[in-house]
Formats: structure tokens, C-alpha cells, sequence
């Protein structure tokens, strides 16, 4: 590939406000490719640098230093003078700027709004002028006599059409999309995406999409871009990024993000973006889930870590903590052979809550006993943090690996005290002192909502209810601060509010330190709330596998059809 | 209707405010200047107190006063023994001459230096005018009028020291005449306008400055138009809404600027006329005066009510289509 073949080639952008005090950096050192007709999508926070990529682009930082490249048709824009940036704008590369009541002279009228770019570039007559702001109106939807009223008179999705046709006035062959959803209700939403994209059929330009509204995005672009702090964290095409993403960022945007999980929680990523000045290492270390000590000292670079998708991140994007492959296992009973797990494979990343459902019997727990190294495994391989599980390694440290079995009664024994029952565990690994074990395992009984007054901490296990037993049986497997729990249908014996708390807590940890669950269950209501993916199992094979929004929106293989409409029978 | 009402209120205020005034017209009228010695007797007193009307109630007088001024009387001077309208008339085309003068001149040099200094905003020439111009806006008329008027006539020689016009002066051509006028208008319309400048750069340096930050200016930049007409139909035509409200709301206070001005160079307008006809108590004459500026003023307003509306598109549509 040829860089002439590029419309537009932006290297290594850097853009900076020096009228602030520290000078913010707001863009940093982004690159980036489109050619003719292609669209990209730009996506991030408000404040990550989208907006000032746009104006950068157009030319148009007024109190800024831009570096870098931007190559036009082989041209480069950046310190190009005014006069001939001139020739450039609108003919070549036009904006839909972000809508709003100020973005159009509020004394002028629309025809005269659009049509003027004409005059200044193609010297047309009045009349010539005239009928071709009606045809742009047309186009964008509007009625042409809309071009005699003025700005204030329009309602929003009106003026956000007359951004369109007022950017198309030139036949650009870049056009530059901002925010173009932003205060519109859901049906003029709906209708200026088809425009844009009935529009970019037609008309075949480029097209730079700058939006936080993912779904525009994943309708419009065929690739995407994530920008943080100015800086591009994950590039790649736009269905396989939104569907799996390798950043830990471009994740908290979908988690985010309402019109993805529609059944889950919203979660905000946590903490705020650093102000301004530049970061030594990398931008998001302070609020990323699975950030280390390391990941502030060197900047990680935008590298390829699959086919056509670059992320910048010091540990390859979202780490895999637990990889199985082809894990089998019969159990052989009497004269019989029951093939339990016939051939599974699976992934648990850092900060996922994988959901493995399936009806009884169908192999699950067994399953999780293997991946935990509890059982061994007929035949396959379970790696945690790229490390062969083999014996109990994974187990025995801090931030490791936790099982909570089905059955509290036999996880817990009866004839110990709470208290001892919650720090077993780290008494095994012999962490710290005893009062400091003790210390956690009080923590963790806190994080379960059992009572930690010492009457209740020497109380004998068997003096406890079922629900308080399971409850117990999750203190002991968080006291190690595990980064993986796989949970054997843990909240069963949970009343409502209790489980809501302790999934809250658990999802809390997810976000926050990039814990991750394998979470086992038969509840799919509760799947569905929770889980970011989905496993399903059947007769000991996994037989649909992804991410929940689509195999709870689209189950394709028919057992999880007929499971879900089992299951959500009650709903409907 | 909202104008015929505030005309009335202020009809009124017109006639109470100078009976309420302390003195007497008579003292003035049989005094010579300077002194204050009554040399009417108490019979010729209530002669012309009857001949004036002043003797009758206060409600009739205010009735028949009425229906004079519907009528277009505004009453006969006890002064100059003319009616008002007449003295009036005379005077009023000068100070409608200077103040307009003064208002065209430091509007268009106001918004001039004020766009300048706004596109040049924090660099050398916004620090050398902003500091020129609030040093002038600082001086009063008046005092600016006398410092011109000892420097450019009375040191100088350059201009006449007083009057309109050249007494008893053969014109040859109109443009002779017309040059004679502007002659003796320079200064006096100089004092107005400097006066005024200071006041008019700053709104419109401010005018200019925030609309040079506002988005659809940059939309303008986006579209790739002439600098031209960015700066004139794009920048200047919103930021001319201020000023053009200033430059109309500001006429009262520019009489009263005008009355100091015209008093400084002699100057035959209504400011001139009125000092004397308060000094010496000519009730006709000061209300005559005071209707006529405060009508003047009214129709400033109403001008600029029309004129806002066509300059914006959103003021004279509160009917329009606002959706969300």
C-alpha cells in the first residue's frame, strides 16, 4: 500500500494549547489512514482529543501548536497558509460541526448559510446558487423553502439537516461527522444516521465519524478508532473492536454504553482522564483495571496484536487469565461410560464475568472442577496467566485463582470457627501474621455482609444457616484477593437482596481491579444481568459461545433457543 | 400604543417638574441681569400671574396645557415673547445637527478601533488603542470642549470661537455656506464624538472579541470563505447588535452632553436655549424644550426598535418554530 493511495494520511499529529498553563497536549502523536469512500470512527470520551483531531485536520486550531503531518492527495496541510488551506475547505474536506444553537450565524438566513461556500469557491451566480441550496435541502431531507427562515427557528434534528447540506454544499470528498447524534430524540437520531448513511452511498466521500454514541458508530464506520488523552489506545475494523475489545478502555466505553448490554448494568470507568501535561507512561495506567506498577514508566507503543487491530497497551491488551483446551473427562460408572466434558475450550479474560450456563447435568460443575486443577482433566490443557495449571499452584497465592463449590456445607467444615474457616487460606500460604490474617479475613466477611462481632467469629460452623454457610464459603475464597473466582452456582441459597449485594460487590471488584468470574449458573435471568460473555453448554460440549448481547439478543444454535424461551418464558 | 403612554407620563412630569421648581418668572422678567430686585408692583404681578393663566388651579392649567399641545401650542415664552414652538424650531435643527454628526462619527470610528483592537486582541495595536481610549473616555465633554476651544480657536485661530454660522456673511455658492457650517460645527462635533469614543471602543472591541469566539465564526473559517467576508457579514454583523442599542439608548445622555458642548462654544442649539430659559424661569420655554428632547429621544428608540429588527432575524420572530 502506497501512501498516494491514501486520501487522507495523518502522521504522527500532535496538537497543543499553550494559551493554558500547563500547555495540554490534545492530541498526541496520533496516526491514521483513510481512503476514498471509507469511514472511520472515532471514539472516546468528551475531553480525549476527538473534537480537536477535527479541527486539527481542517486546519482550524487558532490557539495551538499542531506537529506532524496531515497529507491531502499528497499534500501536506500543517503550516500551510491561511490562503491556501482556503482552497482546501469545504471544496475538499467539509465538517458537520456539533450541533448546537451558536454553530450557525443566527443573523444570517439558511439559504444564504449554505449557498455561500459556492459563491466563494465556484463563483456561481445568485440564481445558480439559489437552486442549488434547494437541492441540497432536498437531499438532506428539509423542505427548500426552510432557506429563507433563520437559524433560531429551526427545531435541532432540522439544524443538525441543515449542517449536512450545508457541509455537502462543496461535494467534499472528506467529510468530517462531529457528534452528529448528540440532543437529538431517538427518531431524528435514527433518521440522520440513515442520511448519513444513504448520503455517504450516493455521494462517495470519505468519512471521519467523531462520536461517543457507539451504536452511530457501529452503524456507520467500517473502522475504529479509540482515542484517549489524545492518544489512539486501539484501532482496528469497527464490528470485531465494539464486539471484542482488546483495550482496556475501549471495554469500559462499551460497558458503558446502554444500547450494547441492554440487560446489564451500566459501569462507568472509574477515576477521571489526567489533566493536560504529558504522561510519561501510559495515559490510562491510573484507571485501568489491570494496570501495574510498570505501565507508568515507558509509554506503550500502538502495536498489532491480531489481524488488522493495534492496541497500545504495556501487557498486549485485556490479559487472558484462564485459556482450557480441549478439556475431556469420563467418568466410568460401574459398566457404563459417561463422557461428562467432551472437548471444551474456553477464555477468561481479566475484568470478564463469563456466564456458563446450561441445565443440570450438562457437565458444568465438573467442568469447573477441572479448570480449578480440583479434578483432573481426561485430556487438554487449562492455562492460567499463560501458565499450565498443573497441581494446586494456582490456587495457593494472593491474586490467584478461587473455586466456590455448589455445596456450602461440604466447603466448609462444621467443626471449624468462622473465623478460622475465612482464614484457612491464607494460613496455608502462610501470608503475614496472624493478626493480619485475621485483619483479612474480618475484610472479607465485611464484603459478604456476614456479622463481624466476635461472638459470631467463634461461632462453630455448624451453628450456621445455609445461607450464611454459602456466604462464608465466598469470604474464604475472596480472603486471597483472587483475580479469577469461578463460582459453582455460589448465590443459590442467597436471599434477593443478599445476592444483588455480593454481585454488586463482585461486579465492583470486576471494574475496578479486573477481576473476573467464571460464573456457573441455571439462572439466566441473573446471566443475563451479569455476564459479558456467554458460554452455553450442553451434554458436555459448549455449543454456542460469545459475547451475551448477542446470544442473548441472537441464540443461533437451537438448545440455546430453547433454553432461553424456557427461561424467559416468565417475562413475556 | 406603549409610546402614546409613555409620552403622556412624560407630558406630565413635564408640566408638574418646573412648578415645583423654587423661584419666581416675574423676578426674572423685571430684573436686569444680575440683579434681583422686583420692580413690579403687586397689582401688575397679579396682572400677568392672571394673563399667564398662573393664577387658576393647578388642574385647570394642566387641562388647558393639554389640549394646547394637542393642538400643536406649546405656550408663548415669558422671556423671549415668542411662542415656544417658534424659538424651538430655530434652535433645534443645530443640535440635531451636532449630536447626529457626533453619533455617525464616534459610532463608525468606536467600531472601527474596537474591531481592530478585538482582531488584534492581546497584541501591540489592541494595548496601544485600549490605552489611548480609556484615557479620552475618561475627560468629559465639556472639559475636552474648553481644551479645544483655548487650543484649535482662541490659540490657534483655526476655527471661529462661537456660533453656527458667520453673522450677516454673503454666500457666494451653497458649498460656501455649507463649509462655513462645518467650519464652526468642527470643534463642538469634535468634543462630542472624542468625548463619546472611548465608550463606543470598548463596547465594540467587547462586541467584537466575544463574536470573534463564537462557533459559527468558525464554521465561517471551516468554509473556506473570503477573510473578507468573514470579518464584515459574518463577525461584524452580530457584533453591530450592541452598538447599535448603545448608539440609540445613548441619545438622551448625548443632549445632555450636547447642552455642556453647545454652552462651552456658544453654539445657537437647544442646550444653549434651555441653560437660559431655566436661569431665568421661562416655564413655557423649559417644558417646550424638555418635550421636545424627550420626544426626540422616544422616537430614537422607536427607530431603534425597527432598526434592531431588521439587523435581527430574532427579535422580531418570538413566533417561531423552537424545537428540542
Amino acid at each position: 500500500m502506497t501512501a498516494d493511495q491514501y486520501l487522507l494520511e495523518i502522521k504522527n499529529l500532535s496538537i497543543t494549547y499553550h494559551a493554558v498553563h500547563p500547555p495540554v497536549k490534545a492530541v498526541d502523536g496520533v496516526s491514521l489512514q483513510l481512503r476514498k469512500g471509507e469511514s472511520l470512527g472515532i471514539i472516546g470520551e468528551s475531553g480525549c482529543g476527538k473534537s480537536t483531531l477535527a479541527l486539527g485536520i481542517m486546519g482550524l486550531i487558532k490557539q495551538g501548536i499542531v506537529e506532524g503531518e496531515i497529507i491531502y492527495k499528497g499534500q501536506n496541510l500543517v503550516g500551510l497558509p491561511e490562503k491556501r488551506l482556503r482552497n482546501y475547505r469545504w471544496k475538499d474536506m467539509a465538517m458537520v460541526f456539533q450541533n448546537s444553537l451558536e454553530v450557525l450565524n443566527p443573523v444570517l438566513s439558511i439559504g444564504e448559510q449554505i449557498g455561500e461556500p459556492l459563491r466563494a469557491h465556484y463563483n456561481l451566480s445568485p440564481m445558480e446558487i439559489d437552486q442549488k441550496v434547494v437541492k441540497l435541502l432536498e437531499m438532506a431531507g428539509l423542505e427548500p423553502e426552510w432557506r429563507h427562515y433563520y437559524p433560531h427557528q429551526l427545531s435541532g434534528g432540522m439544524r443538525q439537516r441543515v449542517l449536512l447540506a450545508m457541509a455537502l454544499s462543496c461535494d467534499p470528498e472528506l467529510l468530517i461527522v462531529d457528534e452528529p447524534t448528540t440532543s437529538l430524540d431517538p427518531a431524528s437520531k435514527n433518521e440522520v444516521l440513515q442520511l448519513l448513511q444513504k448520503l455517504q452511498k450516493k455521494l462517495g466521500f470519505a468519512m471521519i465519524l467523531i462520536s461517543h454514541d457507539l451504536g452511530a458508530v457501529k452503524k456507520l464506520t467500517s473502522r475504529v478508532m479509540t482515542l484517549y488523552c489524545g492518544r489512539v489506545v486501539e484501532s482496528g475494523i469497527t464490528s470485531e473492536v465494539l464486539k471484542n475489545p482488546m483495550h482496556c478502555y475501549t471495554r469500559g466505553l462499551l460497558n458503558s454504553s446502554p444500547n450494547f448490554f441492554r440487560y446489564k448494568d451500566l459501569w462507568g470507568i472509574g477515576g477521571e482522564p489526567p489533566l493536560g501535561g504529558s504522561i510519561e507512561g501510559c495515559a490510562f495506567y491510573p484507571r485501568c483495571c489491570q494496570g501495574e506498577e510498570s505501565c507508568s514508566q515507558t509509554r506503550p507503543p500502538l502495536r498489532y496484536v491480531a489481524l488488522e487491530r493495534m492496541v497500545a497497551c504495556h501487557k498486549g491488551g485485556i490479559e487472558t487469565f484462564l485459556r482450557a483446551e480441549g478439556i475431556r473427562k469420563k467418568y466410568i460408572l460401574k459398566d457404563r461410560e459417561i463422557e461428562a466434558v467432551k472437548g471444551v475450550s474456553l477464555e477468561i479474560k481479566s475484568g470478564e464475568v463469563v456466564a456458563l450456563v446450561g441445565e443440570s447435568g450438562s457437565g458444568k460443575s465438573t467442568l469447573a472442577h477441572i479448570l480449578a486443577g480440583v479434578l483432573p482433566a481426561g485430556a487438554g490443557q487449562v492455562f492460567f496467566k499463560n501458565k499450565k495449571v498443573e497441581g494446586r499452584w494456582a490456587t495457593k497465592m494472593l491474586g490467584g485463582m478461587q473455586i466456590i463449590f455448589q455445596d456450602p456445607f461440604s466447603a466448609t467444615s462444621h467443626r471449624m470457627k468462622v473465623l478460622e474457616v475465612v482464614r484457612e487460606p491464607l494460613d496455608i500460604i502462610k501470608w503475614g501474621s496472624k493478626e493480619e490474617r485475621e485483619a483479612e479475613a474480618i475484610k472479607a466477611l465485611q464484603k459478604v455482609q456476614l456479622p463481624v462481632s466476635p461472638e459470631f467469629l467463634n461461632r462453630y460452623c455448624y451453628a450456621l444457616s445455609g445461607g450464611q454457610r454459602q456466604r462464608l464459603a465466598i469470604a474464604r475464597a475472596l480472603v486471597t484477593k483472587p483475580k479469577l473466582l469461578i463460582a459453582d452456582e455460589v448465590t443459590s441459597m442467597l436471599d434477593p437482596s443478599t445476592q444483588a449485594n455480593l454481585l454488586r460487590e463482585l461486579k465492583g471488584l470486576q471494574n475496578r481491579h479486573g477481576f473476573a468470574m467464571l460464573y456457573i449458573t441455571h439462572d439466566l435471568h441473573l446471566a443475563r444481568k451479569i455476564a459479558d460473555k456467554v458460554y452455553v453448554m450442553y451434554r458436555g460440549e459448549i455449543v454456542e459461545a460469545g459475547v451475551s448481547f448477542e446470544i442473548f439478543e441472537n441464540p443461533e444454535h437451537v438448545y440455546t433457543k430453547r433454553l432461553l424461551r424456557e427461561a424467559f418464558r416468565d417475562l413475556v | 400604543m406603549e409610546y402614546l403612554f409613555t409620552i403622556w407620563i412624560l407630558v406630565t412630569l413635564n408640566f408638574l417638574l418646573p412648578r415645583a421648581m423654587p423661584g419666581d418668572p416675574f423676578l426674572y422678567m423685571s430684573a436686569d441681569e444680575g440683579q434681583e430686585v422686583a420692580r413690579f408692583s403687586e397689582e401688575q404681578r397679579q396682572y400677568y400671574l392672571e394673563y399667564y393663566g398662573l393664577d387658576r388651579p393647578v388642574a385647570g392649567q394642566y387641562l388647558s396645557y393639554m389640549s394646547d399641545l394637542l393642538r400643536g401650542n406649546l405656550g408663548y415664552s415669558l422671556y423671549y415673547n415668542e411662542p415656544v414652538s417658534t424659538i424651538i424650531l430655530r434652535r433645534l435643527p443645530w443640535t440635531t445637527f451636532l449630536v447626529i454628526a457626533a453619533v455617525l462619527l464616534s459610532t463608525v470610528f468606536g467600531t472601527i478601533l474596537g474591531s481592530i483592537s478585538a482582531w488584534y486582541r492581546e497584541k501591540w495595536p489592541d494595548k496601544f488603542l485600549f490605552f489611548c481610549l480609556i484615557l479620552l473616555s475618561e475627560v468629559p465633554a465639556f472639559l475636552l470642549g474648553l481644551v479645544l476651544l483655548f487650543t484649535f480657536a482662541a490659540g490657534l485661530g483655526l476655527f471661529p470661537l462661537s456660533g453656527a454660522i458667520t453673522h450677516f456673511a454673503n454666500y457666494s455658492s451653497w458649498w460656501e455656506r455649507l463649509f462655513d457650517i462645518l467650519h464652526h460645527a468642527f470643534l463642538p462635533v469634535m468634543a462630542l464624538t472624542i468625548a463619546r469614543l472611548g465608550g463606543m471602543y470598548l463596547l465594540s472591541r467587547n462586541s467584537m472579541t466575544t463574536v470573534l469566539e463564537k462557533d459559527y465564526l468558525r464554521t465561517a473559517w471551516a468554509k473556506g470563505l473570503p477573510k473578507k467576508r468573514i470579518i464584515f457579514r459574518h463577525a461584524l454583523r452580530n457584533a453591530m447588535l450592541p452598538i447599535v442599542t448603545r448608539v440609540f439608548l445613548s441619545l438622551g445622555s448625548l443632549v445632555g452632553g450636547a447642552i455642556l458642548v453647545e454652552n462651552v462654544f456658544a453654539y445657537p442649539g437647544l442646550g444653549h436655549l434651555m441653560r437660559e430659559a431655566v436661569m431665568v424661569h421661562d416655564y413655557p420655554l423649559v417644558q417646550g424644550i424638555f418635550l421636545v428632547v424627550t420626544i426626540c429621544v422616544l422616537l430614537a428608540n422607536f427607530l431603534a426598535d425597527l432598526v434592531y429588527k431588521k439587523l435581527d432575524p430574532r427579535i422580531s420572530d418570538y413566533s417561531g418554530i423552537h424545537g428540542g
